[in-house]
């Protein structure tokens, strides 16, 4: 609440304000030393006037007054009257309607919870844990015989890496092949 | 007192050591030559070479030591040397050469985890291949 509103301080005064409207029209007036003082002689006036009732003389007998407003209200049946709607600002409907602020913040509150929840890892006493198989991996390999290529084949999740070399000499038996392999030079 | 800590640590270090096993292999399709101590590596070989049976020709264990150039004498003139390059954290990087004789058939230099294989096609001997079966485990 900036601005100044004798309405609201009046309203304040006569005790027709009500939670979040009149808690801030209550610290606004603590802190504006022109509607402190609006609030004062409001609340002087009421004094006064609590002090000093007005005391009505009626010149016809209550019974015959009440007899007047009952032929009245009879004689006005029927007629249709406008009657004049006040336009209601959001603080004024927020004010009336509460119970939907409420549930408009409870709203959101949830929405953000969901959304955090909804983010973290969810950790919960069944975590599957996977064992990754070991596998090798090659970085290089190289021969020195000529003629011979090493071709190396990746590791997948079932099968390990493999050195395929191939150019090497091809033997008829074993004997033959440690004899030829003993004599090779790299 | 001193030297049974100090024992007692070596103990451990020994045990906590990753160990590489090398085989030479002969990948045949005579089934008089299957071998039952490759009935564990036997599936493995089969789905990569597609022979059916397989005989281990020689087979040796060393503990790897960082830097340090284990051989293993497989027999029939094949020596494989491995030397570690990383050890512990992590795969091993070792670096491995397969030789015969003099010659130096294949120099790799590969990261196997625990439990990890390494095969190598090598000659072919009549109908049948030379193969070289490396593995790692503590």
């Amino acid at each position: 609440m900036k601005a100044h509103h004798s309405e609201l301080i009046s309203a304040l005064v006569d005790g027709e304000l009500k939670g979040l409207r009149r808690w801030l029209v209550q610290r606004h007036v603590t802190r504006c030393a022109a509607c402190a003082a609006e609030y004062r002689h409001f609340q002087h006036v009421r004094e006064l006037l609590a002090a000093n009732p007005v005391t009505s003389t009626m010149s016809d007998s209550p019974e015959f007054f009440w007899s007047k407003v009952k032929r009245e209200i009879q004689a006005r049946e029927g007629q249709t009257v406008n009657v004049p709607v006040p336009a209601l600002g959001l603080s004024d409907w927020l004010g009336q309607n509460r119970f939907v602020l409420a549930s408009a913040v409870a709203a959101l509150i949830a929405v953000v919870v969901l959304v955090f929840a909804m983010q973290t890892p969810r950790q919960n006493s069944n975590t599957v844990v996977i064992i990754q198989p070991p596998v090798a991996t090659v970085e290089h390999a190289s021969t020195f015989i000529a003629n011979t290529v090493a071709t190396t084949i990746e590791a997948t999740e079932a099968e390990p890496a493999v050195i395929w070399v191939s150019g090497l000499p091809w033997t008829p038996d074993m004997t033959e092949m440690k004899t030829q392999f003993a004599q090779l030079d790299s | 007192m001193r030297r049974l800590i100090l024992f007692s640590l070596l103990v451990v270090a020994t045990a906590d050591a990753a160990q590489v096993q090398a085989r030479l292999i002969r990948a045949t399709k005579d089934d008089k030559l299957a071998d039952e101590r490759l009935k564990v590596l036997q599936p493995k070989l089969k789905k990569t070479f597609g022979f059916p049976y397989y005989q281990q020709l020689g087979e040796k264990q060393e503990a790897l030591k960082l830097d340090t150039t284990n051989r293993l004498d497989l027999g029939e003139g094949f020596v494989v040397f491995v030397t570690p390059k990383s050890i512990g954290k992590g795969p091993n990087k070792l670096e491995v050469e397969w030789t015969s004789g003099k010659a130096s058939i294949v120099k790799v230099t590969v990261k196997i985890p625990d439990g990890g294989h390494l095969f190598f096609k090598g000659p072919g001997v009549a109908n049948d291949w030379i193969l070289l079966a490396l593995t790692v485990h503590e």
